[in-house]
């Protein structure tokens, strides 16, 4: 165990964990206790996943305001609760949006472009009046269904990341490229192509210290190499590597993630200093601050079975460990 | 500087693939729950006597163990809660020929875990109610000599306040009685302990009771529950606690929905009184229809966001 006097870095967290099936977390008191949690453990922000339809009822903007009558309405609920800020809304192209009549779209296709911009509108505007300023975007679908990118594609992408980097933009609101272990970006030179064919003043990168890990690549060089872009962290661990490659098996999502993979793993993501976890958060924190990161550190524990225990456990690590 | 320090009461639990566990069964539970209490505030921690033997083959001594909980940012153990199985053959605070053994035995367990630098001995004071009915002035007073006794040794002998807490179902139950036990024990041996759901559930208001009681209080209990015992629970068999056909749950974090306890006007009558010293949290049961770890965090959420506002 190791202290630090380092200036405290702000601190939220991910509430995609109360919500592993999509009729759980649907009721307002569920919110509040979450909330509440949360910010008995010094966290001061909340990230928002976005999903779809009426037992989403945080998963979009839209949705808030049916539940919570507006915006504002929910905005100060959690401030009187002691989270601050929406800080950020995680936001997957490629998932079904039952309100948008879409099965999902993607970047790679140019004629899905305009109806992602129109979008991701609701979510800039949210965040804009919630405190926020990230919208945490899937980076590239599942390499799986991908396959290997050509130039051309990447330039597709990185042409449909910049437009809605700008839309954004307009709101005050930077748009982060997300890289999670099954995505096509989730190795170093596809990353590194897509974030050369992307606008660095509209598009930023998101650093997931568990998902670059898992997928075999290291958070830290990552980080070293794009610190100029680095605008957002989510921060949890993993005690795996996929290295049978798995993630290029087909439905990863399901035969991988959910199920287990080969080795039937039950979870995957855990919190900071699980016992053996691979991520080094002492040296990638390390790095942010010699970076001058200023921007929020989310911490995350998707697939716990202990939503409560898990904010418990990174608030420890955060406080006493990482000194933030 | 705050008057007021922060303690937890332990009665974890956590769902592991073996079913529910405490934290005594591994190390890494252990870890985890240290982690997780420090994490929303605490600075101090509550248990009971007989956990310590599992301490100590834990962590090798009790000494060890306070070591590591410093480390973890947990200050001290702050209090002891000692789970007497009473029984008028052997050890019953009313039965006067069982006095010396129960003093006898507080002596060989503070004895043998000397080097835990606890403030408080906490107990309840007289066996079941339905132990012991009908309570007389008689066995009170007996219970009162009793106590005044092991506290008289555990200050001069160990340092240690002994200090009684008075479940809805314990013999001593009752305002008067209660009022009684503590005008026949000697305030510089036997304290008050305030649990502020069991009075609740005993029909007292447990402000008033401090109220009463100020000058005598070592420390509390601050739970909530959300019923008063209508249907005379404390005076059935097999036990009140767990078995009650009126609840299966008596308690629940402090800030609960539909909470008895008026926990605001406890804090407002501490701060005009000037208590100063640990407030313990405490959530027994929760587990059956919740989880500690979520009822810990929502009930220091509480603590740090509303009664904070309030005395501090």
């Amino acid at each position: 165990m190791t202290e630090t006097s380092a200036p405290a870095l702000r601190r939220g967290y991910a509430i995609n964990q109360w919500k592993p099936n999509f009729d759980d977390f649907t009721r307002r008191e569920q919110h509040e206790r979450a909330l509440k949690v949360i910010a008995a453990c010094g966290f001061t922000a909340v990230e928002l996943r976005a999903g779809t339809g009426r037992w989403n009822p945080l998963g979009r903007p839209a949705s808030i305001v049916a539940n919570y009558g507006s915006t504002e309405a929910f905005v100060d609920l959690a401030r009187g609760i002691g989270i601050e800020a929406v800080s950020s809304w995680y936001f997957d192209p490629g998932e079904p949006i039952d309100e948008e009549l879409t099965h999902g779209r993607s970047v790679l296709e140019q004629t899905d472009h305009a109806a992602i911009i129109e979008s991701v509108k609701p979510f800039a505007d949210f965040l804009a009046a919630s405190g926020g300023s990230r919208l945490v975007v899937r980076a590239l679908p599942s390499a799986w269904s991908t396959g290997p990118l050509s130039e051309d594609t990447i330039a597709v992408a990185g042409a449909a990341w910049n437009r809605i980097g700008a839309c954004a933009a307009e709101f005050g609101v930077t748009v982060s490229l997300h890289v999670d272990c099954l995505s096509a970006a989730a190795d170093d030179e596809t990353l590194d192509r897509l974030l050369a064919a992307t606008d660095p003043g509209l598009v930023g990168l998101t650093i997931d210290t568990a998902e670059l890990t898992l997928a075999g690549l290291d958070p830290v060089a990552v980080l070293d190499r794009h610190a100029d872009r680095v605008d957002h962290v989510h921060l949890k661990d993993t005690r795996y590597r996929d290295e049978a490659g798995e993630r290029f098996g087909p439905h990863a999502e399901a035969a991988m993630l959910q199920a287990g993979g080969s080795r039937e793993i039950d979870r995957w993501f855990y919190e900071c200093g699980t016992k053996g976890g691979l991520v080094d958060f002492p040296a990638f924190v390390g790095r942010l601050r010699d970076h001058g990161y200023t921007g929020w550190l989310i911490f995350e524990s998707e697939q716990s079975p202990n939503p409560a225990g898990s904010v418990m456990l990174n608030g420890w690590y955060a406080e006493r460990v990482l000194g933030c | 500087m705050s008057a007021l320090r922060w303690s937890y009461m332990d009665h974890w639990r956590v769902n592991t693939p073996r079913g529910p566990v405490t934290q005594y069964a591994s190390r890494r539970h252990m870890d985890d729950f240290v982690k997780q209490i420090r994490s929303v505030g605490f600075e101090g921690l509550d248990m009971f006597d007989f956990q310590v033997f599992a301490l100590s083959q834990m962590f090798g001594s009790v000494e060890k163990y306070q070591e590591y909980l410093r480390e973890h940012g947990i200050d001290k153990i702050v209090n002891l809660f000692r789970g007497i199985m009473y029984d008028p053959r052997v050890a019953d605070a009313h039965v006067r020929e069982t006095h010396d053994e129960i003093v006898g035995s507080t002596r060989r367990m503070l004895g043998m875990w000397e080097g835990l630098e606890i403030e408080s001995l906490i107990v309840m004071p007289a066996s079941l109610y339905i132990d012991t009915a009908p309570v007389t002035d008689d066995k009170i007073k007996a219970a009162a000599e009793c106590w005044n006794r092991v506290g008289e040794m555990t200050l001069t002998e160990f340092g240690v306040r002994s200090t009684c807490h008075h479940e809805f179902f314990c013999a001593i139950r009752t305002e008067d009685d209660i009022r009684k036990f503590y005008e026949w024990t000697d305030p510089r041996y036997v304290s008050f302990f305030c649990d502020t759901a069991q009075h609740c559930i005993a029909g007292i208001d447990p402000v008033a009771l401090f109220e009463d009681l100020h000058d005598r209080c070592s420390g509390f209990h601050f739970k909530d529950t959300r019923q008063v015992d209508t249907t005379g629970a404390y005076d059935n068999r097999p036990d009140a606690e767990l078995m009650a056909p009126q609840t299966a749950q008596w308690f629940h974090e402090m800030g609960t929905e539909g909470g008895l306890v008026d926990f605001p006007r406890l804090m407002r009558a501490l701060k005009r009184h000037e208590f100063s010293g640990w407030i313990t949290v405490e959530h027994d049961k929760v587990n059956i229809g919740g989880d500690y770890a979520e009822s810990t965090a929502l009930a220091m959420w509480y603590a740090q966001n509303v009664l904070s506002e309030i005395y501090s």
